[in-house]
């Protein structure tokens, strides 16, 4: 009986899971690719996919290799680059209230920012989503990025892609995830402004730093924007939703049964 | 500078503990205490800032953090093509499948 309900639980976190775990294969590959092409051996390859688990962080090092950065400074842009998570771990604490210090600790070591969203849209929209299928979505994510890192880095060797193509694939992933977050004009705005800044912010850091800096002062103006309009103009235009979208990848069949019978 | 295999686990060792470290601590933190409602209104914004950052990153920054005006077209249009699809589909993987192959023909044809 029991046994039954763990494999109905696995065969569900596989269903919300599996459209990330494809988005992350052809990246996974690309990112084993230019490991192996910045020098990394395999099973250092496979070893830092699963420690450190972050497209950006394993792209980074592949970067500063190939271009003969000290290994105290490669070290420096990842803290820089990761800082971003304390953000990310802050906004999904509130669902983990009450866990072990054990079941916190092994979440934090498989979190991401794709399994993060897909976890933060499931935990806002599901009721009966627990932080154990959401640490299952983790480790599918994981599961999936770290073999095809090693399958990336066995056929470095052999195939020859384009990597501009390869690269891209992450920034729809990122895309995709910004269209299904949008849903007052105000975070259209936000958004807008975010990327302007961000443009800013890099330039003149010259450093991934940028992107911390401008996420933080995006998001910053994004939440007084609000509680501003809020407190003052409850009525603004600024605060309606656009469209009819609610939802994420998860609720998708849903919106898709809704839409059929409008 | 050559690197060798030790050189490679220790950026792997130390880069594991920078990136753990902020994973891990705020989860903690905030996990046994309540969390003030402005910071849960102030976190909202957090994601669309950062992957919109990141995406401009991908499409308008060069590698030496300069902006690029010239030889991105395929890459804005791409961008603009997974817009509509994610909107119209909702699909993760359509969005990006598509984008991907929009990609691919259009920096072979330009």
């Amino acid at each position: 009986m029991k046994r039954v309900k763990t494999e109905a639980r696995w065969k569900e976190t596989f269903k919300v899971a599996w459209p990330l775990c494809l988005s992350y294969t052809p990246i996974g590959l690309a990112c084993g690719i230019l490991l192996h092409a910045a020098g990394f051996n395999t099973l250092l390859t496979g070893l830092v996919s699963l420690v450190i688990f972050s497209g950006g962080a394993q792209f980074l090092i592949a970067q500063m290799l190939t271009v003969n950065a000290p290994i105290l400074t490669i070290v420096l842009m990842l803290f820089f680059l990761e800082l971003r998570y304390a953000l990310l771990g802050s906004s999904l604490s509130k669902y983990l209230q009450g866990e072990s210090h054990t079941s916190i600790f092994t979440f934090a070591l498989s979190l991401n920012d794709e399994n993060y969203a897909v976890n933060y849209l499931k935990f806002a929209t599901d009721k009966n989503w627990t932080p154990n299928d959401a640490r299952q979505v983790e480790h599918w994510s994981l599961l999936f990025w770290s073999v095809s890192n090693i399958i990336g880095s066995l056929i470095g060797s052999v195939l020859s892609i384009n990597l501009t193509v390869v690269d891209f694939a992450l920034t729809a992933l990122f895309i995709y995830m910004i269209v299904m977050q949008v849903k007052s004009r105000l975070s259209l705005l936000i958004c807008i402004f975010s990327g302007v800044l961000a443009a800013v912010c890099l330039i003149v850091t010259k450093s991934t730093l940028g992107l911390v800096a401008s996420t933080l002062i995006a998001s910053f103006t994004g939440f007084l924007t609000e509680e501003l309009l809020v407190k003052k103009r409850p009525a603004s235009a600024l605060l309606q939703d656009i469209g009819s979208r609610k939802g994420g990848p998860i609720i998708e069949e849903i919106d898709k049964k809704e839409s059929n019978i409008l | 500078m050559e690197y060798s295999s030790l050189d490679h686990l220790m950026i792997i060792i130390l880069g594991f503990f920078v990136a753990f470290a902020p994973r891990y601590l705020p989860l903690l933190f905030f996990s046994k205490r309540q969390i003030p409602d402005w910071f849960n209104d102030w976190m909202k914004y957090v994601p669309i800032s950062l992957f919109t950052a990141l995406v401009v990153k991908g499409i308008f920054i060069s590698s030496k953090y300069t902006l690029v005006t010239n030889g991105n077209l395929a890459l804005i249009i791409g961008g603009l093509v997974v817009i509509l699809i994610a909107y119209w589909t909702r699909s993760m993987a359509m969005s990006v499948i598509v984008g991907l192959v929009t990609v691919m023909i259009l920096t072979m044809i330009i």
